[in-house]
């Protein structure tokens, strides 16, 4: 289980067992460090790279972000696989902005009459976005899965307001049961050599069955857990098995130091002093 | 993808603050209709379980098209109903950005999107099948279809509006850029109406209960193929 998760059907989207194997059941000097403090540098690290407009430094937030997850010894195998969605994600957005952004023409192609020019000021909007993304994700989930379940609860609770902390936590919980559900289902069609490489429609309908199974079995099971909870006495909130405690001093230099960073960050942008 | 997720870094901060601050308000318009209704266990543990559907789907590559991932928004309206529905979207988005599915500055933006999403679904599903009375098929197609185009058209006005960061084109020049992806976004957004008409068909044949909320308001039985198949 330490590299890959036989339960996941993509290499694209990390699984959540894997994530909780690793949050739970690895140590680290990064697992060690105190949730908040890891939620508060997580919130800096996003600020940082909406706020800084400088190639280097957004760079330089990266390899921080990828050390971060790298001390926390998880998988870099695996996140070169994770990294996979954001970068479509971002380069469908940007991939026109590459030809029409105006700037020092770098390469040029001429079809017929048809000319398409890549330019300096576009391919910089993508590898500043490219970088932006991957080092939220990096650090995203390296702080997601170095934080156990009932710090998780713990901190929902403080941040959320009561409702969508305790919808927030029941998904938590019931994501395990739906994601083994739809890949038994998914199973269960390889097994009975049903090839997933049909026509359009075929899958379609395929799929539609998969994911209609999925929500039925998921009502009936909702029904069954809100009677099981209310017969248990539940009012609505989630117990906290455990409190978070607060921060090293330490820690909160660190955070401290992001702060600072930011408001630097702010200062220069918009007093004109950072170029781009 | 059914739609696109923008990512960390892709609007200013003035935008994030902006949108973070209207997705807040929606989300609270919804949380204060829950309340007035005084949600049940029920229905919050039925739209927890749409929500962690809904991710879980996400985790599944459907080979069409060289592989695409649904989110299920419109169904999930359909399902859960505007107000569980728009908490469930929060809370996608909440999942997704922690494993990169979506930056967390722009949970703000994403979610109003999503949104828009699930409270087209709903009202055109209910719509279609109370008034125009098609069957579950067309009325869950339409109600997907619809809302992913629109909602891939609000994603070309919010970024040619809010712009790129380090983008230097002007509003018309960034939504010329963007009609590609709105495009692309639009035909897998057909493909995923399929897949909800599909979905709810089954689902009215198996569990009819389950959509009986949002088809409730029906005078008269519409001409249902389903209904016919099971001779009632």
């Amino acid at each position: 289980m330490t590299d890959t998760s036989r339960r996941s059907y993509t290499k694209h989207v990390p699984d959540i067992r894997l994530i909780t194997h690793y949050a739970e059941k690895t140590d680290s000097i990064i697992h060690r460090v105190n949730p908040w403090t890891k939620a508060a540098m997580l919130f800096f690290i996003v600020a940082l790279v909406t706020v800084v407009m400088d190639f280097l430094l957004l760079a330089v937030i990266y390899v921080f972000a990828l050390g971060f997850y790298a001390a926390a010894k998880l998988p870099l195998k695996l996140l070169v696989g994770w990294y996979f969605l954001p970068l479509v994600f971002v380069l469908t957005l940007v991939i026109m902005f590459v030809f029409t952004e105006p700037g020092t023409e770098i390469a040029r192609l001429t079809i017929g009459t048809l000319v398409i020019a890549v330019t300096d000021n576009g391919l910089i909007l993508m590898a500043k976005l490219v970088v932006r993304a991957l080092a939220v994700v990096t650090f995203s989930l390296a702080v997601f899965m170095t934080i156990s379940y009932k710090h998780v609860v713990y901190i929902a609770r403080r941040l959320m307001p009561g409702p969508l902390a305790t919808m927030f936590l029941l998904t938590y919980r019931f994501l395990y049961v739906t994601s083994d559900e739809i890949t038994d289902l998914l199973d269960a069609v390889h097994s009975k050599n049903g090839n997933m490489v049909r026509g359009m429609l075929k899958q379609t309908k395929m799929f539609a069955g998969i994911f209609a199974h999925a929500f039925i079995h998921a009502f009936d099971r909702a029904d069954r857990v809100s009677k099981a909870m209310e017969a248990r006495g539940f009012t609505g909130d989630f117990p906290i098995v455990e409190r978070v405690s607060a921060p090293r001093p330490r820690e909160i230099a660190v955070v401290g130091a992001l702060t600072v960073f930011l408001v630097l960050a702010l200062v220069s942008r918009y007093s004109g002093m950072e170029g781009g | 993808m059914a739609h696109i997720h923008l990512e960390d870094g892709a609007l200013s901060p003035i935008w994030v603050i902006f949108w973070w601050a209207v997705a807040a308000a929606l989300i609270g318009v919804a949380m204060w209709s829950l309340k007035r209704e005084r949600v049940s266990t029920r229905k919050m543990t039925v739209a927890a379980m749409c929500a962690s559907v809904g991710i879980a789907a996400f985790m599944v590559t459907i080979p069409v098209f060289g592989g695409l991932h649904l989110n299920l928004t419109p169904l999930i309206g359909i399902l859960a109903g505007p107000a569980l529905g728009s908490l469930a979207v929060l809370i996608i988005n909440l999942f997704s950005a922690a494993v990169g599915h979506g930056g967390w500055g722009v949970i703000g933006v994403n979610t109003v999107v999503n949104l828009s999403e699930v409270l087209i679904g709903y009202y055109i599903y209910r719509t279609f099948r109370t008034r125009v009375n098609l069957n579950r098929f067309a009325s869950g197609f339409s109600a997907a279809a619809l809302a992913l185009t629109i909602s891939a058209l609000m994603v070309v006005a919010i970024i040619a509006v809010a712009g790129i960061q380090d983008s230097h084109l002007d509003e018309e020049e960034t939504a010329h850029n963007l009609w590609l992806i709105a495009a692309m976004n639009i035909g897998v957004g057909l493909i995923e109406g399929g897949l909800t008409g599909y979905i709810v068909s089954f689902i009215g044949r198996i569990k009819p209960d389950l959509l009986e909320e949002i088809e409730r308001s029906r005078e008269k039985r519409p001409p249902d193929e389903d209904a016919h198949k099971k001779g009632g």
